[in-house]
């Protein structure tokens, strides 16, 4: 990973759209669909992790919300991994 | 903010967090998929990235043109339906073949879609209305000149988050003009007009005009001018009247026959001129035809015909 890229890109297959004010990401599997609506918090994680730089992704997320870093890092990976596992996200090459 | 407020905000940010998203198909909750509003530029702009990505997996070629895919300082504001791809003419049955795959259902071929056979129209139940084109009506001198024209000077945006072609700018503003020469008293059309004809500047003009050139579609482009009858011996030139001014079916009819090239050509659109069109009256009506329906559209549409040329020969007279 490069720490000037993003930590994350959208997998292969997947097309997202982020709207204008930043609280909803809506994700799509392409060619076929279905389409997935992140908001909120999962906007925020899905927007830090996909933007760069990589470094401090999760800090971005924690300070969006008014939080620490510290208090959120573990629902954030375990966020993360549920994407990645869903074929949705993938670290960014 | 006081320490309790912390520890509760990052409790619910964490909550929040575990049972993200919140919708759609369900990420991180477990939940069964729920029903939820999604934006129809949304859609849109999937259904843009959907065909490009069929398209990037067959190594094929597309422009992305109007709608999404339209530069917003052309027409600001403009509003659309569906998503339109124009596929290198090689590459559409491949398209076509790979959209049915994965979803898209076809629901008005080529030989029934418009006047100009340019374009069939998939519906997909997440992405909504896809228009692939295989021809812009008006340009030449061939489909595959064309777009190779437009091709070559290509730009690229992101659509649905894909990488997609689109014409150039000054390529879009003559495309956006030729699709409104065949709408027409359509309103949207004549604000189409207005923005990147009537109120362009001399020098976006000049790129217009370069462009009408470069595309040989003088013919189309002339409805634009106001110069379409000086065309009339233009095999073109009744397809491009009734598109503009209107006409009766018989008349709608005897223009696709005078354009066609070649014999054959003209023979296979007479043949279509009494058919029905199943598909499209099969969306109008909500469900599948009964044979009884067909045959009642067969006989009605010559009766149609007749009525709208009678009708027009009292106006007239």
């Amino acid at each position: 990973m490069s720490s000037r890229g993003p930590a994350y890109e959208p997998a292969e297959d997947v097309g997202a759209v982020v709207s204008p004010d930043g609280l909803t990401v809506w994700v799509a599997g392409l060619p076929g669909g279905p389409i997935h609506v992140l908001e909120g918090v999962a906007a925020s994680i899905w927007t830090a992790a996909t933007s760069s730089p990589a470094e401090g992704w999760r800090t971005r997320v924690a300070a969006a919300w008014e939080q620490s870093a510290d208090a959120v890092a573990e629902q954030v990976d375990a966020f993360v991994a549920d994407l990645v596992a869903r074929g949705l996200l993938r670290p960014a090459g | 903010m006081a320490a309790e407020d912390t520890a509760e905000d990052a409790a619910q940010v964490a909550a929040q967090v575990a049972g993200a998203p919140a919708a759609g198909p369900v990420a991180g909750s477990g939940e069964a998929p729920t029903s939820v509003d999604i934006p129809h530029e949304v859609r849109i702009a999937f259904a843009h990235a959907a065909a490009q990505h069929l398209v990037d997996r067959l190594g094929a070629r597309a422009v992305h043109v109007k709608g999404a895919a339209l530069d917003p300082s052309l027409v600001p504001g403009r509003s659309y339906s569906d998503a339109d791809v124009l596929v290198h003419p090689s590459d559409v049955p491949a398209v076509l073949s790979a959209l049915r795959d994965h979803g898209w259902d076809l629901i008005n071929t080529f030989a029934y879609g418009s006047s100009f056979e340019h374009s069939a129209t998939f519906r997909h139940e997440d992405f909504g209305l896809l228009d692939v084109h295989r021809l812009f009506p008006g340009t030449g001198p061939t489909p595959e000149a064309a777009f190779e024209s437009l091709w070559a000077q290509r730009q690229t945006i992101s659509l649905g988050g894909r990488p997609c072609a689109v014409p150039s700018r000054a390529a879009q503003a003559c495309l956006l003009l030729l699709h409104a020469a065949r709408a027409g008293n359509d309103a949207k059309a004549a604000r189409d007009v207005d923005c990147v004809w009537t109120s362009a500047t001399d020098a976006e003009r000049t790129g217009v005009l370069e462009w009408a050139d470069r595309l040989e579609a003088h013919v189309a482009f002339s409805v634009i001018t106001g110069t379409l009858d000086d065309h009339a011996a233009d095999p073109a030139y009744d397809l491009w009247r009734v598109a503009a001014r209107g006409g009766t079916r018989v008349e709608e009819w005897r223009a696709r026959i005078r354009a066609a090239r070649g014999v054959r050509a003209k023979l296979a659109v007479a043949g279509r001129s009494v058919l029905v069109n199943v598909e499209h009256l099969s969306i109008v009506r909500g469900a599948p035809l009964t044979r009884r329906e067909v045959v009642a559209e067969f006989f009605a549409r010559p009766v149609r015909g007749v009525r709208e040329q009678l009708h027009r020969r009292r106006v007239g007279s």
